[in-house]
Order: C-alpha cells, then sequence, then structure tokens
C-alpha cells in the first residue's frame, strides 16, 4: 500500500491549525476580528456541533462588549492582580530541585528546547517563554513544517518532526495542560473560556492518543 | 462536550484554520524565525549545570543599598551575594538581601499595565499596552501643562535613591511640577532635622573600625538601620575583637540590646532627658574635652570663650541630674553615672541613636542632645566618634526645566503644623488632600509607597485613594498588589531593583566614598518597565525633551561625567566592577577643620557670626552685605565661605540645608528660638503622656531582622521566619490584666481598637506593648496576606505554595496610631500613641 | 584534648574488632580532632560557630534557603534563640544550628545517618586529594567523603526515612522537589551538605559567605595554619562542652565557641520522631 502524501500532510496541517487556534485564545485577550470569525456562521456551527458552549451572550451581545468582557475576564483569568492562573508550566510542573515559581527550571528547558529547532522568540513578544500559548504556538510550527515535509514526500524528515512533536508533548505539554485546563473550568466566569478550556483538554486527550498510532503506523 | 473523534475534530481543524487563515489571530507570533531541524537536533535534554555568570549590581531590599552580585543561570537569577569588593559591605549580605530572587518569581508579580474596570477598590482589571497606559497618562498631563497648572500632576514617591530619585526630579523639572511627596518624616525626619540644625548636613555613621566605647539609644543596629550591613558588622567586630562595650538604653529587648554589653531599659521617650543627664555628669566631674568647643554655639554670643561656653552648658543641663533622670527614665542615676563615665574617659567613643529616640514629640531636639555628648566629649567627626557619613557624588544628565514651575503646599503638613519640614510631612499628603484648604492634585502617581500601609490612621489614607472626587486620577507603579494599588486606576508593573539600572551613592562609614552602580541581572520579567523609561515615554507625548531615552542611557552618561569614575573607564568600567573609590582617598574625619582661603574677590567676614560670606555670589552691593550683615541677606547662606576659628578661616559647618546658620554647631539656635522651640537642647515632657491614666500603656513599634516596613512580605523566605507579630507584654503588665501567652487581646486608643495576640516576656518595660510593623496585610501575596488562591492553578501554583505552613498574618497597629507630628521637625510620632489593652 | 596527638585512623583499626568493648562514656563523647594530619591529605572540613560574633540576624537561613533551593517548610540551616530571665535583667542568645558532619564514634568511624542507610556500604569510590592521591571509600544514599562531608546520593536515596529518624540533632528532611532515585514513589532525604559544590571549586559555603557577625568560620582541621585549626587550639574546642549533644559519641564536627554556656542553656533538642526544633522562627 503507497502512502498517501495529502492525506498526512492534510492531518498534519489540521493539527497545525488546531493548535494555532488555542495558541490564539489563550495567548492574549481575543481581537475583534478573532470574535467575529468565532460566531461566524462556519465556527459556531462547528462549536454547536461539539457541544462547544460559547454562552448565549457571546452570540447576542454587540462584538465590542463581548471583547471588553472577555478581556477583563481574561486578565481576572490569566494576569491578576490578585488570585490568577498563571498560565506557565513552571508554575504548574513540578521539576526535580526546583521550588518553583515563574522563571523555573522548565522555563529554561522549554525555551531551550524551542531554541534547539532553530526558532527564536521574537523581539516583540514580552511574555515568558513556557508560556502555554507558546508552547502551543511551538506545535503548530512543528506540525506546520511536519505538513511541509509530507507534501515534499520526505518520509525521513516528517517522521522526525514527529519524533520532535512526540517529545515535546511528553516532556512539557502533557503535563500540565490537563491541570491548565481544569484551573480554567473550575474558574472561568464567563463561558468562553470554560468551554475553550474543556475543548483544549479534550484536543489534547485525542492527541494523546493519535500521535502514538501516528508513530506507531 | 461532546467526545472529540478524529472526524469532528478534522471539522474543527478546517474552522481553526480558517481563523488563523484570514489573519485573525495574535498579531505577532510569540515565535520568530523557521524549523531547522537536523540529523543531530534529537537532544533536547537541557544541561544545567554550569559555572553561574557573575554580574555585579546593587541591592535595594532597603535604603542601606548594599553592592552585590548576583548569579545568574540560563537566564535566571539564582543567588544573591555581598559584593567582595565592596569597602562598605566587605561582601556581606542580609537576610533581606538574599531574599531579593523572591522579589522576581513570586507568581502574584504584576506583569502588565492594568487599567481598572470596575469601581475602585472592586479589584476588577483590564490588562493594557504600554502605549494605551502611556496615551491614557498623557491624555491627564497634557492639560495640566495647557492650563499652566503642572502643579496639579504630583509624584508621590518611597523608597527613591540614587538615580532613581534623581532622574524622577529631572523628569518633573521638566515638566514643571514641584509637588513631590516623600515617606522621610513617617521613617526618621526628625534625625535630619536636628542634624541640620547643627551639622548644617545629616547622616550620621560611626567609625567602628577605631572606636573603643559604644552607647545606643533606641536603634537596633543588629537588625535594622539604615546603612545595616556596613555599620552592624563592624560594630560586632569591635565588640569581639577589640572588647569594646556597647551598652544599648532601649524599651524593648531587641537583638541589638540582647547582643549588647548591658541592655539598660527606660521608659518611653526618656532618651533624650538620659542623654542630658550624661552631659550633666560628664560637665560637672569635668571629663568633656574642649577640643570642639571652638566650633559649638552655646549661648546666643558667638564669640565666647570656652570658660563662658562651658559656664553655659552646666547652667543649660543643671536641671538634669542623674537623680532627676532616674524619677523619669527608670534607668537609676548610678548607672547613668557609670555610662557617662566611661563614655566620656574613652579614648574615643560612639553615641548612636535612631527611631527610639526621635520618633517622638521634640524627636529632633532630642537628636540635638545626642549631637552635644558627642561635642562635648570631642567624639564629633573624629576618628572614632560619630561621623558625617559620605556618599558618593554623582553627577547626572539634566534635561531642560519647564519654564513654569509651580508646586501644591501640600508636602509640608497642616499650616503651622511643623515649624522645619525639609523632610516633609509625608503622613499627612493624603489628609491635606481630604482637607482641601491647599488644593488637591488631579493626577496622583506613587511609586514603592504603600500610603494605605505605612503611615498613620492608614485606614483614612485608604479612604482618601478610594475617592474619586478627591484624587480624580491616580496612578501606581508596583511589582506586587497592595494596599494602595488596589485604589488606582492604572497600575503600572514596575521592574524589580534586579532588573534595572541605577548609580547608586550610600553613605560609607570609613570616611570614603564609594560609587557603585546598580545592573539589570536578568531581562524585566513580563511588560514590567523602569520608571525612567516611562519618564521618557511620556516625555514623548508631552513634548517635553529630555537629556536621555533610557535609563541605561541616563546612568552611562553619570558614570562618563563623574570626576574619578570617568577616569576609572566609566560605565565600561561599572558594569564590569560595580564598585569604585578612589584609592588615595583619606576618610573625611576632621573634615571641619580644613583651612580655606578667603582671598577670593567679594569674601568679607561678617563681624557678628565670624563667617566669611561672598556678598557677590549672594548678589548684594558691599554696602548692603555691610549694612545687614550675613544673617540678614537672603540667600548669604548660600553664599558661605568659611568661618573664623580663632583667627583662623576654616570649614567648619556650612549651612547646605534650609537652617540659616553660621559656620559653627548651633547648640544654641536662633533658628528654634524664633520658631518657640528651646533654644538649647532640653527635656520636653510628652503631652499626651503627662495625662495617662493608670491603666494606660504606651505603644511603641519596631522593626526585625527580616523584614522592611512594607515591601516583603512577598518575599517567601522572609515570611516563613516571621510572619505574625503578637504584641510584646511585660509579664507584670499582663498578668495586672489576666493576660497569658497566647492570649488575644485588645489594644484600643483614642484612633481605634484592634485585636492581636500577646506575648508575654520579659524582653520589655511593664507599662508598654510593642507591635512590629511589617504584618497584617490585605495584599501582597500569597505569602503576605495568606490569601490562598482560590484558582487550583493560579497563584497557589507556585509548587512551593503547597508547603507553605503558616497561617497566621499579624495584625496591623497602624489603624490605632494617629499621624500627629512632632511640631519641630513634622516627623510622625509612632511612639507616643497611649492604648489601653485587656484581654479580649 | 587539643594537643593530644591520636593517629585516629590505626586507633579505629585497633578498636575496630572490639565490638561492644565498655568504654567509659566520657572518653567516647570526647569530640576526636586530628590536627596533624598524620594519615591523608584529604581535608577535613568543619565549622566553627563563634557564638559571641552571631547576632541572630538569620542570613545564614535565607542564604541557605537560596543557595540550595530549599522548598519551604524544612531547612538546612536555623537559628534558635531564647529569652531567658526575669526583668530586668533578661538575656536573649542565638544558637545557630546545621548537620554536625559527624566523624562518627571511635569504633567504626560511622556517623549514625550513614549507619542507618540501607545503602550503605555501597560501591567504593575514589575521592582524590590535591596531591593526587587516591583514596577509596565506600558510598550509600548516605554516606561520609574522606574529607568529612556527610553527603547524601539523592539517586541512590530509597526515601525510607532511616537517616532522618537516626540523626540525634534532627538536621535531615524529606525534600518534597527531589524524588528519591531508588524509589521514585518516594522523596529523597535532604540536609546540609555544606555546600560541597562550592567547596569543591573553592569558594566558602553560602552560609559562611553572607554572615556579618563572622561567626561562622569553614576550613580544614588538616590544616594545622588554617583558621579553624587555629580557632580549635585557641579556644581549646575539642571539648565536649563546645559541641552538640558529646553524649551520643557521634564526634560533631561543628565546634562552638562559647563562653556564655549558650549549648547548655539553649539547646532545643528534637523531640523523638520531630522536627518541629528545626523551624527558624522570630517571635
Amino acid at each position: 500500500m503507497g502512502i498517501n502524501w495529502k492525506e498526512l500532510a492534510d492531518n498534519a496541517k489540521s493539527r497545525s491549525d488546531i493548535y494555532g487556534l488555542m495558541s490564539t485564545v489563550f495567548r492574549e485577550e481575543p481581537s475583534g476580528g478573532l470574535i467575529k470569525e468565532m460566531r461566524s456562521s462556519r465556527l459556531s456551527e462547528i462549536f454547536t456541533d461539539l457541544g462547544v458552549e460559547l454562552g448565549e451572550r457571546f452570540y447576542t451581545n454587540p462584538e465590542s462588549k463581548v471583547v471588553e468582557e472577555l478581556a477583563i475576564e481574561y486578565t481576572r483569568l490569566f494576569i491578576g492582580p490578585g488570585p490568577h492562573i498563571s498560565a506557565h508550566e513552571s508554575i504548574f510542573c513540578e521539576m526535580d530541585g526546583d521550588t518553583g515559581g515563574l522563571w523555573g527550571v522548565k522555563t529554561v528547558e522549554v525555551k531551550k528546547f524551542i531554541e534547539t529547532t532553530g526558532l527564536d522568540y521574537g523581539k516583540e513578544f514580552t511574555g515568558l517563554p513556557d508560556h502555554i500559548s507558546v508552547e502551543l504556538e511551538f506545535m503548530q510550527k512543528l506540525a506546520e513544517w511536519e505538513t511541509d515535509m509530507w507534501l515534499q514526500q520526505d518520509r525521513k524528515r516528517a517522521e522526525h518532526c514527529l519524533t520532535v512533536q512526540r517529545k515535546f508533548l511528553e516532556q512539557h505539554l502533557f503535563c500540565w495542560v490537563n491541570q491548565f485546563c481544569d484551573a480554567v473550568m473550575n474558574e472561568a466566569e464567563i463561558p468562553f473560556y470554560r468551554a475553550m478550556a474543556e475543548l483544549s483538554k479534550q484536543y489534547m486527550e485525542f492527541e494523546r492518543q493519535s500521535i502514538a498510532i501516528d508513530t506507531a503506523a | 462536550m461532546k467526545k472529540l473523534n478524529r472526524r469532528n475534530f478534522m471539522k474543527l481543524a478546517a474552522g481553526g484554520g480558517s481563523a488563523l487563515a484570514a489573519g485573525l489571530g495574535f498579531s505577532q507570533g510569540a515565535l520568530a524565525g523557521s524549523i531547522k531541524l537536523q540529523e543531530g537536533g534529537r537532544d533536547f535534554s537541557p544541561t544545567t549545570k554550569k559555572e553561574l555568570q557573575a554580574i555585579p549590581t546593587a541591592c535595594w531590599q532597603c535604603v542601606t543599598r548594599d553592592a552585590m552580585m548576583g548569579y545568574v543561570e540560563d537566564g535566571r537569577l539564582v543567588k544573591l551575594e555581598g559584593h567582595p569588593d565592596s569597602i562598605r559591605t566587605l561582601g556581606k549580605l542580609c537576610a533581606k538581601g538574599q531574599a531579593g530572587v523572591n522579589h522576581v518569581y513570586f507568581p502574584d508579580r504584576i506583569l502588565y499595565p492594568m487599567l481598572r474596570v470596575g469601581k475602585r477598590g472592586e479589584h476588577k482589571w483590564k490588562r493594557v499596552s504600554w502605549d494605551e497606559a502611556l496615551d491614557l497618562m498623557a491624555s491627564k498631563l497634557k492639560p495640566l501643562l495647557d492650563a499652566g497648572t503642572p502643579e496639579l500632576f504630583m509624584y508621590q514617591y518611597g523608597r527613591h535613591k540614587g538615580s532613581q530619585s534623581s532622574i524622577m526630579h529631572d523628569f518633573m523639572d521638566a515638566f514643571g511640577s514641584h509637588t513631590i511627596g516623600t515617606h522621610t518624616s513617617v521613617c526618621e525626619g526628625p534625625k535630619w532635622v536636628g542634624q541640620e540644625s547643627l551639622w548644617g548636613g545629616m547622616y550620621d555613621n560611626w567609625d567602628y573600625d577605631h572606636t573603643d566605647f559604644v552607647v545606643n539609644f533606641g536603634s537596633n543596629q543588629f537588625e535594622t538601620h539604615t546603612n545595616h550591613i556596613p555599620t552592624s558588622q563592624r560594630l560586632i567586630s569591635a565588640m569581639v575583637d577589640r572588647n569594646v562595650p556597647l551598652y544599648t538604653f532601649d524599651v524593648r529587648l531587641s537583638n541589638t540590646a540582647a547582643k549588647s554589653t548591658e541592655w539598660i531599659p527606660i521608659n518611653v521617650g526618656m532618651d533624650g532627658l538620659v542623654m542630658l543627664s550624661m552631659v550633666n555628669v560628664i560637665m560637672n566631674e569635668k571629663l568633656f574635652r574642649k577640643d570642639h568647643l571652638k566650633y559649638m554655639r552655646v549661648s546666643p554670643d558667638y564669640h565666647a570663650s570656652d570658660d563662658e561656653k562651658i559656664a553655659a552648658i552646666k547652667e543649660h543641663v543643671a536641671k538634669f541630674t542623674p537623680e532627676f533622670a532616674e524619677k523619669e527614665s527608670g534607668v537609676p542615676a548610678d548607672k547613668i553615672k557609670q555610662i557617662a563615665r566611661g563614655y566620656a574617659k574613652a579614648k574615643s567613643a560612639c553615641l548612636i541613636g535612631y527611631r527610639g529616640t526621635v520618633m517622638h514629640f521634640h524627636g529632633a531636639d532630642q537628636e540635638r542632645a545626642a549631637m552635644l555628648l558627642s561635642a562635648i566629649t570631642n567624639n564629633l567627626d573624629r576618628k572614632g566618634g560619630r561621623v558625617m557619613g559620605v556618599g558618593a557624588g554623582w553627577k547626572a544628565p539634566h534635561s531642560p526645566k519647564a519654564k513654569l514651575q509651580k508646586g501644591l503646599d501640600i508636602v509640608n503638613g497642616f499650616p503651622g503644623e511643623a515649624a522645619f519640614p525639609t523632610h516633609q510631612v509625608s503622613q499627612q499628603n493624603l489628609p491635606m488632600i481630604k482637607d482641601g484648604q491647599n488644593g488637591r492634585p488631579k493626577v496622583y502617581w506613587s511609586s514603592c509607597n504603600n500610603q494605605a500601609f505605612i503611615n498613620g490612621n492608614n485606614k483614612e489614607a485608604e479612604a482618601v485613594l478610594k475617592d474619586e472626587s478627591l484624587i480624580p486620577f491616580y496612578v501606581n507603579s508596583n511589582i506586587v498588589y497592595d494596599e494602595t494599588s488596589q485604589y488606582a486606576d492604572l497600575i503600572l508593573p514596575d521592574v524589580t531593583y534586579l532588573e534595572r539600572w541605577d548609580t547608586e551613592d550610600m553613605v560609607s562609614p570609613t570616611g570614603v566614598a564609594e560609587f557603585y552602580i546598580r545592573q539589570p541581572l536578568i531581562k524585566p520579567l513580563g511588560e514590567s518597565r523602569d520608571q525612567g523609561e516611562i519618564f521618557a515615554g511620556l516625555a514623548k507625548r508631552l513634548g517635553i525633551e529630555l537629556a536621555y531615552t533610557t535609563k541605561e542611557e541616563y546612568v552611562r552618561q553619570s558614570c562618563e561625567m563623574t570626576p574619578g569614575v570617568r577616569e576609572a573607564g566609566g560605565f565600561e568600567y561599572m558594569k564590569k566592577h560595580g564598585v569604585w573609590h578612589d584609592k588615595n582617598a583619606k576618610p573625611n574625619f576632621g573634615f571641619y577643620e580644613a583651612k580655606v582661603d578667603v582671598s577670593g574677590d567679594g569674601v568679607i567676614l561678617d563681624e557678628k557670626t565670624g563667617v566669611y560670606w561672598n556678598y557677590k555670589k549672594a548678589g548684594v552691593s558691599e554696602a548692603e552685605a555691610s549694612s545687614k550683615g550675613y544673617l540678614g541677606v537672603e540667600g548669604a547662606k548660600d553664599a558661605y565661605v568659611a568661618q573664623n576659628i580663632e583667627g583662623t578661616p576654616r570649614k567648619a559647618y556650612p549651612p547646605n540645608t534650609s537652617f540659616l546658620k553660621s559656620g559653627l554647631l548651633d547648640f544654641y539656635s536662633d533658628n528654634f528660638a524664633a520658631k518657640g522651640f528651646p533654644p538649647f537642647p532640653t527635656y520636653t515632657p510628652i503631652p499626651e503622656h503627662q495625662k495617662m491614666g493608670k491603666d494606660d500603656l504606651h505603644l511603641t513599634t519596631y522593626k526585625v531582622a527580616v523584614h522592611t516596613h512594607s515591601r516583603t512580605a512577598h518575599c517567601k523566605w522572609l515570611s516563613e521566619i516571621k510572619h505574625d507579630n503578637p504584641a510584646w507584654i511585660n509579664s507584670k503588665t499582663a498578668a495586672d490584666r489576666g493576660i497569658k501567652e497566647g492570649d488575644r487581646i485588645k489594644v484600643a486608643s483614642d484612633l481605634g481598637e484592634i485585636t492581636t495576640t500577646a506575648h508575654v516576656t520579659e524582653g520589655i518595660i511593664p507599662g508598654i506593648i510593642a507591635i512590629s510593623h511589617h504584618f497584617g496585610r490585605q495584599h501582597s501575596g500569597i505569602y503576605g496576606s495568606g490569601k490562598s488562591s482560590p484558582t487550583p492553578g493560579g497563584a497557589t501554583a507556585d509548587p512551593d505554595a503547597k508547603n507553605m505552613w503558616w497561617d497566621k498574618h499579624g495584625t496591623h497597629p497602624n489603624s490605632i496610631i494617629p499621624n500627629s507630628s512632632d511640631p519641630i521637625s513634622g516627623g510622625q510620632r509612632w511612639m507616643d500613641t497611649v492604648v489601653r489593652v485587656a484581654k479580649a | 584534648m587539643s594537643d593530644q596527638k591520636q593517629p585516629e585512623i590505626s586507633r579505629r583499626k585497633f578498636l575496630g574488632g572490639v565490638g561492644t568493648v565498655a568504654v567509659g562514656a566520657a572518653a567516647l563523647a570526647t569530640p576526636t580532632v586530628n590536627l596533624e594530619a598524620a594519615q591523608s591529605k584529604a581535608p577535613r572540613w568543619a565549622m566553627v560557630m563563634d557564638l559571641r560574633r552571631c547576632i541572630g540576624c538569620r542570613a545564614c537561613t535565607v542564604a541557605c534557603k537560596s543557595e540550595n533551593r530549599v522548598s519551604l517548610g524544612r531547612f538546612r540551616a536555623v537559628i534558635q534563640e531564647k529569652t531567658m530571665g526575669t526583668f530586668p535583667n533578661t538575656k536573649k542568645v542565638f544558637l545557630p544550628l546545621m548537620c554536625n558532619h559527624c566523624e562518627g564514634n571511635k569504633e567504626d568511624g560511622v556517623p549514625p545517618c550513614v549507619k542507618a542507610c540501607p545503602e550503605f556500604p555501597g560501591e567504593r569510590a575514589k575521592f582524590k586529594t590535591a596531591d593526587g592521591k587516591t583514596i577509596r571509600y565506600r558510598v550509600g544514599a548516605t554516606y561520609k567523603r574522606p574529607d568529612g562531608m556527610i553527603l547524601i546520593d539523592k539517586e541512590k536515596c530509597i526515601g525510607c526515612g532511616k537517616c532522618i529518624d537516626a540523626c540525634p540533632y534532627g538536621v535531615r528532611s524529606f525534600d518534597p522537589f527531589v524524588k528519591a532515585g531508588g524509589d521514585t514513589t518516594k522523596q529523597a532525604a535532604d540536609k546540609c551538605d555544606m555546600c560541597a559544590h562550592r567547596v569543591d571549586n573553592g569558594v566558602e559555603p553560602s552560609c559562611v559567605n553572607t554572615c556579618q557577625g563572622r561567626a561562622r568560620i569553614f576550613g580544614d582541621l588538616n590544616d594545622p595554619n588554617s583558621h579553624v585549626s587555629e580557632l580549635v587550639k585557641e579556644h581549646n574546642l575539642a571539648t565536649p562542652d563546645n559541641v552538640l549533644l558529646a553524649e551520643e559519641g557521634t564526634n560533631p564536627h561543628v565546634f562552638y565557641i562559647d563562653p556564655n554556656n549558650i549549648l547548655k542553656t539553649l539547646y532545643t533538642q528534637r523531640k523523638k520522631g520531630k522536627l518541629d526544633h528545626f523551624v527558624d522562627q522570630i517571635v
């Protein structure tokens, strides 16, 4: 049986796009454009189909109001001041010999991991290297690169890329993404982030299974 | 939500991709460049075992500001230590300094500009970009410039020193507002005012390296001091290596008292009286030394002979016999005599004191008594004695000043409150804004100053901050959410001191100045930004020209401008070495004896005072100069040249502050007399203490070794050691009230009541309770306030927070201490409060 | 005691086979210090605590936390303080505590914590001395290095906690952030290691570095010219009165200059099975 390069590429591209969506959602307060897109029939139907409940008001309130509400919710959930979810791996993951806190041993590991692949942190990026959105964006980029390799019918490099993805997931994202999503689901006051966290959690679970299958294939 | 499967996952992917394809994701990705995976790129395990990078910098936990080394591993600050080449610190750092690492990485840290979206105090915030934040500030500040009311912009700072202070003053001058509030009057203001009235300058340190005898009034030298590490290590070394005795007068057995040769318990507010009775003993037993008399003025006569001066001092202190002092202070007369004799006979001796002496009614006058005791034994500015500390004289770039310079008269207390508020009356800043009689700022910006915690009657401060009709726009620069920032309209994420540039200048007890800098050990976390950069960002928006665009550039210019540092290699040298001092410099002991050339154009001798001054520099004609005299010409003190000391013009003690004086130590002060205060150091009973009932107690506050007043509660390693502040109470006092160790007690003043816990101890005098003032935080992160985050992945997700084992966070005493000022200096009278204590 | 010249190792050999021979308790309790360096060129690291100089500032406590990234709830170094007497004759004293890096009793030279370690004696290891000689010794999860440091190999540790119970000073605890390498369901034991990572690179321990009173003096007892050797001689520190719990026969190598008898009046021992005496607290 010959290799279906197109299907493998599409699959990788899909994964890349989902990581991209999740990264966008957790990176910062949603823009008006993103809200508009997420309320569009295309996505809203998929969300409905998946049972992703973004809440009545998400669809009915004026866009500017949704943006404002979500900005406040995002700040309350992820920025502070006061109790908040610090969306960084070093905060969630225990590491032998490290007593935790921002810019921990895990932060350094993530930064090195990412930089070893030839990527750099953008000059304009002011967050910490192990922010949830960075790790998701890294996966997005890896899967995107994998897509290219499949399209070039370079099986060796594509599989190598998958190995890198699997390593990153196992060493980093899988270690904390569930806890992170649970925390968001518990603390969210309006449905948007709760739904997004649930979606992310489910997706990561799906990844956990499927990436193992992919590798076995 | 439904379970994902391959089919619907592909659908979601299509949707997700479309959202991204439409370019509606984040404006800028976090990652740049493209993946270049290589065959060898499979080993990703980071290696962390390597030699740490060492960077010299400076501490900022307290005003001591030790030069230190920061150690960095993989861009992460892991350790701080003293700077081995510092002539001030000799490579040492205190517990607070060691815990500086905690400031950077605690999970509650504020990392982004935050705009208030709910009501003040509702804790609802929205993150905004720096552009939005600065645009908003500029939109509030610009109208003030346009309306010619720059003074309606008020800047309030606490711990700003070195270039952090000078760059702020430069910006405020460029803006044109003199409405700048400080915090010194809640700290030690009366001490400086007392010294300035004599020395013409301030900042006493002590030459422990050469002293033979130390007497301490109310200074907790071994735990907390404004020049802690440089002085305290030298004191303990002197004690052990050279058997130097240390006698400590204190109401409480502080660690300093505990390590002293002897702790002498003393009643509250009696330090000055005991000092004067020591003067009495020394004068009557002829133990004084005449050497310094020629630099002292002890009566209205500027030209009195030594004998006349001796007679005058004797007469002034005649009534302060040791027996009289014993009655008031509780210190046995024999003990006073013993210590007075030992002190006077020692080859050299240090008289030290701090808040215990000065944070009282007429506290500034008590400091004058300390100076008198030093001067009559020739221990002032001499080797082994009390010396004027010498700090680094940095040059700094200056921006053009605004043409219009105005200030609101709200920083020096209410009319008539303080006669010489040379260090302001900061505890009344917010009460004066509430009062409104001298106007109110429209834009109020505070930095490193937790007004709603550190002042007396702090609940009132909180109410003022909360009231938008009193403060229409309030900006707070901070690293942690605290009692004050909770009421801000805009919170700006400050950098920690481990992430910024500064020139530093804290005094050296060795008599030789140390120049040192602070440099970033790591990149500022998140979007935190230094005040200097914020000033530059505002200036750009307001069309104001500044002499720098970044703090680094400001510091670089300072290094290239400052003589000595410049020749040593300037900025590059300082970045590499951190510290510099002139190897050929001699200690400044005896500086007042320096002969001065008075042959310059315009220099004349004022016969009345013996001052040589330059009338041309003062801008008056020779005729006016001689008719009005030195004391009669405004600005003449700035044209001071020398003092005629027995026929020789000498530097003496130039009037470097607002006090108009000759070059003599003004122990007889016309300034004081003119304002109705005792012109010679004396004992003035504290009014509240004269009216105390039988059951009333004194309340005093204090600091411990492991915390600053309000900026370290979130440092977990410090709060682990000290997080609660039970009220110290003597066993007798406690027994009278049926109070036992650990009992809950009520402490009530005329202002209000708090409930706290009793610590029954033999380490405090009867009739008083003492409460350390660091605790009882409303906010300050999980480690400071114990506010357990309800968020499982939130602030408590610092893995170490799981190990946080203490659940007590203390009680803040300031809500029952009124804002009440020393009428001489404006210093907050922390130690004069009268309370009633009972079991809760 | 300080001028007693005893060839320690040969004596140990001599006593080695004697087993439970009844030796007078006082003789056992007397700390043994070999100031002659007769047997090996390995250093013998030791700490002298000059209690006259300790001002209770806690810089050591925090420096240790920072240097060794010690989690909350436990310490590698603490200060005990106590207020004594009746007003106005009240005194307050400070006592710095850490691992005593015991030499062990004279029969076998194995401290109780090492003896309790199920992984000891394990494989042989080599210790290279400054002059290039090799000293062989046995390691365990807890073991004594030839330079006197009692160290923990967390990779070997099985998290059984026996060493924690065995230490009469109660200076050991489980590190909640490091898993025991020998049993990853458990946490590894942890305690002061004299900052071996610094000392091995020629740098003083962190607590010594930061001590403003210079109350902590660290050095090599096998070097007769070291500051610690001089202090041990000058103040006659190798006596039961200048170490903690001499009666345990552990032969501690943290010596206290203690003219005011603080060890006897202040030291709070661990209560059986508890470690709350080893938490640094300021009232």
